[in-house]
């Protein structure tokens, strides 16, 4: 069969594969982090705000997370450039295409972006009123973020299938559409936002540890565990099923068919199981902080392993067509060194304002506990 | 040809434009708005002036909320945007610039870093350190300029690039200077108006000093676009200099519009900021704002327009198809070339309006903006297959067509069908007049700039034999394909046309 796949750029990579890829996991994974804490943490805050009234801790969670919320938007969407610009590079000519077939709802993203990013703004500011109206613009916001969560979803599994692209682009070239006729595009999508969930459990656990007050850190630390457990073991089921979904080669690679995808797949399901011991283990213990560092340590490594998986998925449903390895490379290494340099500035000149701030927000505590 | 095309129904183009134009109305502001809540708070503190204190405080709340918000997800919007309407230009860009991008991003961190802490430590940090940070976010905001100035500058003056493939050959090309300082003029500019904005939730006397002081930059900023706009014009293509001569209204209109917008804008900032500013008003600076979006908007449509007929001059056209690419389309055909046609052995007229999308979709519609039912009323088939021989001398800012001959039959059906007219008239002059209008009009004018046509007295059996032999005229002429009728009404027209068109 004639697939309508794009040539690739004519012109070489500016950088060789090995360097390209590193920069977009490890900038993938930064983003996921942050995406994370934002849609599971919108959530979160939802929750507490519908239980305010019958849980003091829970307003006080609304609280701290309306505070957070805005700069964790805002460092997402930041993180969430790099990766974006090293997978053009790489698989451009898949991503544009299936961008195309669905560009309505993939432009979409950008002012369901601003709507959510207002309302977390709305939230944050009319946080200690805490009415319904609040409420609604969270629910509305969670609901934003995880429809751009769907549409992504759509837009890299569709990039994946070039076998469908010509079905779609013929019956609408507008792009009025969305690669429902894909078999993992649920179980990937509901994976993934289990996933997000999980990780802001591990992110209220790290809360949690940071706070002095005794009631609300337990608390924090038991909500957490709580929320990372439940659908970390929910997701082993939606994880078994994405797996079923996925595409004959796809599936046996990872099951003994492929070695590193096999033993990644292996490890990705061993750390969300030392996570979980860990995190219950810490609720028999008297000092506990150890263990629940390792268990959020656990839980991060667990994000690490699946963005590699995620990849090693892409590029085992790619084989069949291209590999950034067929590529030409001519580096253009002066201009990659003053990146390097300047990434180097920028991440020392981040440290220094975020130390400054830190300094001066602990002084301000200690001058505050001094008057009382 | 590489891609699917989004048929949108409307010129892709036109959406650019929108989610564009807002942005870098919003993200110059983020640019001259970081020296100006600075140095505002800068002059607070010398002059121990608690209430401009206050207002740089209120500002820079308003400040991180545009910037950090709208103005950061438009600029991804655009990069969204571009990758939809004109993917093949976007990966080349990608290709060619990405660790440009790579440092725009990192300055971009921290400018988005610094804002925040700006806008939301002002009790936490001390007064010397909340001015670094302010410093910081303002040269990090100018240096994501320095970086992305020279991407855009690079599509309309490639310079050495084209031969090179050299990044920083393509960087610093030769609009890079002129437009580096028109951009930071414009920021200074708008700093100013966006200044003026917040100003107005002020008490009157305090809103007198914040309105003057904004009134400042305003007038700064927009009078140094003058020379700096000589000096950029200066350096664009000697082709596209040629565009702005009036030929073309569009243009006509944007840079109309551009100098009025400045000259409203610096003489309500005159009267109402600097001699009475006690008089600025929520009205008048609404009418500031418009008139900073008005200069912004034209300058961005005089720059895209001068590209024409390239999206990356010299090197792809404006419907995505690359220059180098054209030869081969000719010679194997449109079906050969791009996996995403469907129709060419079909109904010619489905497969000409699928070539129309993937050639001219970019640029023109069928019935609105630079609609085509209304530039081919009248046409037959056979004119329109050859017209689109002759596109790039027909306007200089269309790419020539790419295919064969059974693409131009299949596209100039499918124009021809779209308007259909037997043109017809009173007497054999009128006649002439409305096959002017559809074999002749689209080229020359009567009495008009656009090549002149002036053969009044010749004798019309002459032009009437003439029609038969335009091609040895001049080889880029289409050839007369109207009726012996209509040759001869149109001789009789040419002969003694009573007004000019």
């Amino acid at each position: 069969m004639n697939l309508p796949i794009p040539y690739p750029d004519p012109m070489p990579l500016p950088a060789p594969v090995w360097l390209l890829r590193t920069l977009l996991l490890l900038t993938f994974f930064l983003h996921v982090l942050f995406m994370n804490s934002l849609l599971g943490g919108a959530a979160v805050a939802l929750v507490c705000c519908m239980r305010r009234r019958s849980s003091a801790f829970s307003a006080q969670l609304a609280g701290d997370l309306g505070r957070l919320l805005p700069s964790v938007f805002a460092f997402t969407i930041t993180l969430g450039v790099a990766p974006l610009l090293f997978l053009q590079v790489m698989y451009g000519q898949f991503l544009y295409a299936s961008s195309i077939l669905i560009g309505v709802p993939w432009l979409a993203i950008i002012g369901m972006v601003v709507l959510a990013y207002y309302g977390v703004y709305i939230f944050s500011m009319k946080n200690p009123q805490q009415n319904y109206k609040t409420t609604a613009v969270l629910a509305l916001v969670v609901v934003l973020l995880a429809s751009i969560a769907f549409v992504y979803s759509n837009n890299f599994t569709l990039m994946l299938a070039p076998e469908r692209w010509l079905n779609i682009y013929h019956s609408h070239a507008g792009g009025w559409s969305l690669n429902w006729s894909e078999p993992s595009l649920l179980p990937r999508y509901l994976h993934f936002v289990l996933g997000a969930l999980a990780v802001s459990g591990l992110g209220l656990v790290a809360m949690g540890l940071r706070q002095q007050e005794d009631g609300y850190r337990q608390w924090l630390i038991e909500q957490g565990s709580l929320l990372f457990t439940g659908t970390t073991l929910l997701n082993f089921g939606v994880g078994f099923w994405f797996l079923v979904k996925l595409s004959g080669p796809a599936r046996l690679a990872f099951v003994g068919g492929n070695g590193f995808a096999t033993v990644l797949l292996g490890v990705g399901m061993l750390l969300p199981l030392a996570a979980v011991a860990h995190l219950i283990m810490a609720k028999a213990n008297k000092s506990p902080k150890r263990q629940l560092v390792i268990g959020v340590s656990c839980g991060l490594l667990t994000v690490a392993a699946m963005v590699v998986m995620r990849d090693v998925l892409r590029n085992l449903a790619l084989a069949p067509y291209f590999s950034p390895n067929q590529l030409a490379v001519a580096p253009q290494w002066s201009i990659i060194l003053l990146f390097v340099l300047l990434f180097i500035a920028g991440l020392a000149t981040l440290c220094y304002m975020l130390r400054k701030v830190a300094i001066a927000s602990r002084m301000q505590v200690a001058a505050a506990r001094k008057l009382q | 040809m590489n891609y699917p095309v989004w048929q949108l129904g409307f010129p892709g183009g036109l959406l650019i434009a929108a989610v564009a134009v807002l942005h870098v109305f919003i993200s110059h502001f983020a640019v001259g708005g970081g020296a100006y809540l600075v140095l505002t708070e800068h002059r607070a503190y010398s002059d121990n002036d608690s209430e401009l204190l206050g207002y740089v405080r209120h500002h820079s709340k308003f400040f991180a909320l545009l910037t950090v918000v709208l103005g950061a997800v438009t600029g991804v919007g655009i990069w969204f945007t571009i990758g939809l309407v004109s993917p093949e230009a976007t990966s080349s860009l990608i290709h060619t610039f990405v660790w440009g991008w790579a440092i725009e991003w990192v300055f971009f961190f921290v400018e988005i870093a610094a804002a925040l802490i700006y806008a939301y430590h002002w009790d936490t940090l001390d007064r010397q350190t909340h001015l670094v940070i302010g410093w910081i976010y303002f040269v990090a905001a100018w240096a994501s300029l320095v970086v992305i100035n020279g991407i855009i500058t690079y599509m309309l003056t490639p310079g050495r690039w084209l031969e090179t493939k050299n990044f920083w050959a393509g960087f610093f090309n030769p609009t890079y200077w002129p437009s580096l300082c028109i951009r930071t003029a414009m920021a200074v500019g708008l700093a100013g108006i966006f200044g003026l904005v917040t100003a107005m939730w002020e008490p009157s006397a305090l809103r007198e000093r914040v309105v003057r002081w904004a009134g400042w930059w305003l007038v700064l900023g927009i009078a140094s676009l003058l020379p700096l706009s000589r000096w950029y014009f200066h350096d664009f293509p000697a082709y596209s200099r040629g565009y702005f001569s009036g030929m073309y209204v569009g243009l006509r209109h944007a840079m109309l519009g551009a100098e009025v917008s400045a000259g409203v804008a610096l003489l309500l900032a005159l009267l109402f900021a600097l001699l009475w500013p006690r008089l600025m008003s929520p009205v008048v600076v609404a009418v500031l704002l418009f008139a900073g979006m008005g200069i912004m908007g034209a300058g961005e449509y005089a720059r895209e327009f001068s590209r024409y007929p390239y999206v990356i001059n010299g090197y792809i056209y404006a419907n995505d198809i690359r220059a180098g690419q054209v030869e081969s389309i000719a010679a194997d055909g449109v079906a050969k070339t791009s996996p995403w046609i469907e129709g060419s052995a079909g109904d010619p007229r489905v497969y000409g309006r699928e070539l129309f999308a993937l050639e001219c979709g970019s640029c023109h519609s069928v019935d609105g903006y630079r609609a085509m039912r209304k530039f081919a009323r009248g046409w037959d088939a056979k004119f329109g297959g050859e017209i689109l021989l002759h596109l790039p001398v027909v306007r200089e800012t269309m790419p020539p067509f790419a295919g064969d001959a059974h693409d131009r039959a299949a596209l100039g059906g499918y124009l021809a069908s779209l308007a259909p007219a037997t043109p017809s008239g009173a007497n054999e002059r009128e006649l002439g007049q409305q096959v002017f209008a559809i074999h002749c009009a689209l080229c020359h004018s009567i009495g008009g700039p656009r090549r002149p046509l002036d053969l009044k007295g010749t004798d019309p059996d002459g032009i009437a034999a003439m029609l038969g032999t335009l091609g040895d005229i001049n080889p880029d002429m289409p050839p007369f394909t109207g009726t012996d009728a209509e040759g001869h009404a149109l001789a009789v027209y040419l002969s003694n046309p009573s007004s000019s068109h």
